[in-house]
């Protein structure tokens, strides 16, 4: 058995034999599976809502809300606390990015490319930033083709990254994806001036990832940032 | 829009095998930078400076022609064609005519002009065969109408006829500052960004690469980062510029709010949208001069078709910019929509823009 390169052997030199251990303590072990290398980070309040509190390497998640609704946020708070950490964000067909809010977010947009007009070619775009960064965001400006969404996820589990991609109800994702945000509704909380927006989203999911939920988080809250409710 | 002096040099328009006209192109800048910072390369053969700073400096807009005049028969050696008028659409039609459009003029300067001025042969045909000759026949047409009956290219140049928008299109050569900073022998500093990634790692290097990709597939300015520069708050810090560019531009028509508290609107408008709002009584809803509104804003009109009810307004809250050059009046307004979108207004020489979505 293999982990990362080294073998149980070398670990154990000074002993063939492997040590014995007490049987209730070999219940409570797991094997190693580098979970936190294995998941990009998620910030608040995504961290509690989503298995192992983080975006697995490889997979495609869709957010997916009504125009104006707050998807952008949502897929922008999803890539917060990854660019913090160091990783590289791409955003292909987010027309007119605002700046300002994307910053309040939490982003760190020393490690964010925008790709804003990708007019015809925003998959061949995402498709060549995938060997650089480490998340893709993707607003498709029409319905994706099925060939092409096929050809890019494959591409992403490959490249062990995550793809997000931001869709509207009348023009969805072609395929199902592994984890998926749905903004079913949205409702502003005003004072003299807009304060914060809830937004319950349905998270839902395949494989190890939950049962479908709905959550009502803030987004954004009064500092621009995404919080639980 | 800004009062331009535009300069239209004919030698230097035409491109050349040994690349003598682009250092030419160079040089002639190089010394307007003298008179005017300011001066910007538009393409080869037109540069344009704004001429209300430097006419202050000289004492009058005729001496900075004559100085401008001066200027480019020592570097070049020949005659320049001058102009000026305000924004660079105009400004460019009055440095081919060889004339200075008097202050508040330059509408009727605009609507007087021949179709053929926008650049669109097609439809300059299809204007004069329903009877519209002049720009300001064009601009008169409903914006509604123009989009049902042209693409959306027409109704880019019917904003310009209308004078929304100050620029045709293509009437800048994006590529051209690009070039110049090559020439220069800047090129391989713009590239790496020093200083701007800061430390730099692995990851740091194939996002490089990545980015040099998709600018050969899609163009220079295809790839675009946030430049974080200094500013007043932590509101007005960002802008967004090409990847690789020398520095941040920083625009003064900047779409994003400068002064407003967060939440900001996560999409910010490039090209802000001419929108109505109209009150109870179907009157349109106007800022007054001492930032009240004339009625409560119950309809926004994107155009005669699409109204959307509002439910909820906040604001106006008037902004000063550059007071130090021109006083512009200008406010935002926060609206939310029946239909749950709240997106962020900003009126301005009496019409309101569409600037900014909550999305």
């Amino acid at each position: 058995m293999t982990v990362s390169g080294y073998s149980y052997e070398h670990m154990f030199a000074f002993s063939t034999k492997r040590p014995t251990l007490p049987d209730d303590l070999v219940a409570t072990l797991r094997p190693v599976a580098l979970a936190t290398s294995r998941r990009l980070p998620l910030g608040e309040p995504w961290r509690a809502l989503v298995p192992g509190g983080g975006l697995r390497r490889g997979s495609t998640v869709v957010v997916q809300a009504p125009p104006g609704s707050g998807g952008l946020s949502l897929a922008l708070s999803l890539v917060s606390e990854a660019s913090t950490r160091g990783h590289w964000v791409a955003v292909v067909g987010v027309d007119d990015p605002g700046v300002v809010a994307i910053a309040d977010l939490g982003v760190d947009l020393r490690r964010v490319l925008f790709v804003p007009r990708p007019r015809g070619a925003w998959a061949e775009s995402a498709a060549d930033l995938l060997d650089g960064v480490d998340l893709v965001v993707v607003r498709p400006p029409s319905r994706a083709a099925h060939g092409a969404a096929r050809k890019l996820m494959d591409r992403v589990r490959e490249r062990s990254i995550v793809l997000i991609a931001l869709c509207e109800p009348s023009a969805p994702w072609p395929l199902p994806a592994d984890l998926s945000f749905d903004v079913t509704r949205s409702q502003w909380i005003t004072s003299s001036r807009l304060d914060a927006r809830y937004l319950t989203v349905r998270v839902a999911g395949r494989g190890e990832a939950v049962r479908s939920a709905e959550h009502v988080v803030v987004l954004p809250n009064r500092r621009g940032r995404a919080a639980t409710s | 829009m800004d009062r331009l002096l535009t300069i239209w040099i004919a030698s230097l328009a035409q491109e050349s095998p040994d690349g003598s006209t682009l250092r030419d192109y160079l040089a002639l800048l190089d010394a307007l930078s003298v008179l005017c910072p300011f001066t910007e390369p538009v393409r080869l053969g037109l540069l344009a400076l704004p001429v209300r700073g430097p006419s202050r400096f000289f004492g009058g807009e005729e001496a900075v022609l004559e100085a401008v005049r001066q200027t480019v028969h020592d570097v070049v050696g020949e005659e320049p064609l001058l102009g000026v008028a305000d924004g660079l659409f105009c400004s460019e039609l009055a440095a081919r005519a060889g004339v200075v459009v008097g202050v508040g003029l330059t509408e009727c300067f605009r609507r007087a002009q021949p179709l053929d001025v926008l650049g669109r042969k097609d439809l300059a045909t299809t204007c004069r065969r329903l009877g519209l000759h002049t720009v300001g026949a064009f601009a008169d047409l409903e914006p509604a109408r123009v989009a049902e009956r042209f693409n959306t290219h027409a109704t880019q140049l019917h904003r310009v006829a209308r004078g929304e928008l100050s620029e045709l299109a293509g009437q800048r050569d994006a590529r051209l500052v690009a070039r110049l900073a090559q020439l220069r022998g800047e090129d391989d500093v713009h590239d790496e960004q020093i200083g701007f990634f800061g430390q730099r790692g692995a990851g740091d290097d194939r996002a490089q690469a990545a980015a040099h990709r998709v600018r050969r597939r899609l163009g220079v300015d295809a790839v675009v980062v946030a430049a974080l520069c200094g500013g007043r708050g932590p509101q007005d810090r960002a802008t967004l510029v090409p990847w690789g560019s020398p520095e941040s531009v920083v625009r003064d028509d900047a779409p994003w709010p400068g002064q407003l508290h967060a939440p900001s609107p996560a999409t910010t408008l490039a090209h802000p949208v001419a929108i109505e709002l109209r009150d109870a009584d179907d009157q349109p809803v106007r800022m007054g001069s001492r930032g009240f509104l004339s009625g409560v804003p119950t309809t926004l009109l994107l155009s005669r078709y699409a109204r959307r009810d509002v439910v909820w307004h906040a604001g106006p809250w008037p902004i000063v910019e550059r007071w130090w050059a021109v006083q512009r009046r200008r406010a935002h307004l926060q609206i939310v929509l029946t239909t749950g979108e709240a997106v962020l207004l900003v009126a301005e020489s009496s019409r309101w823009w569409l600037i900014g979505i909550y999305d």
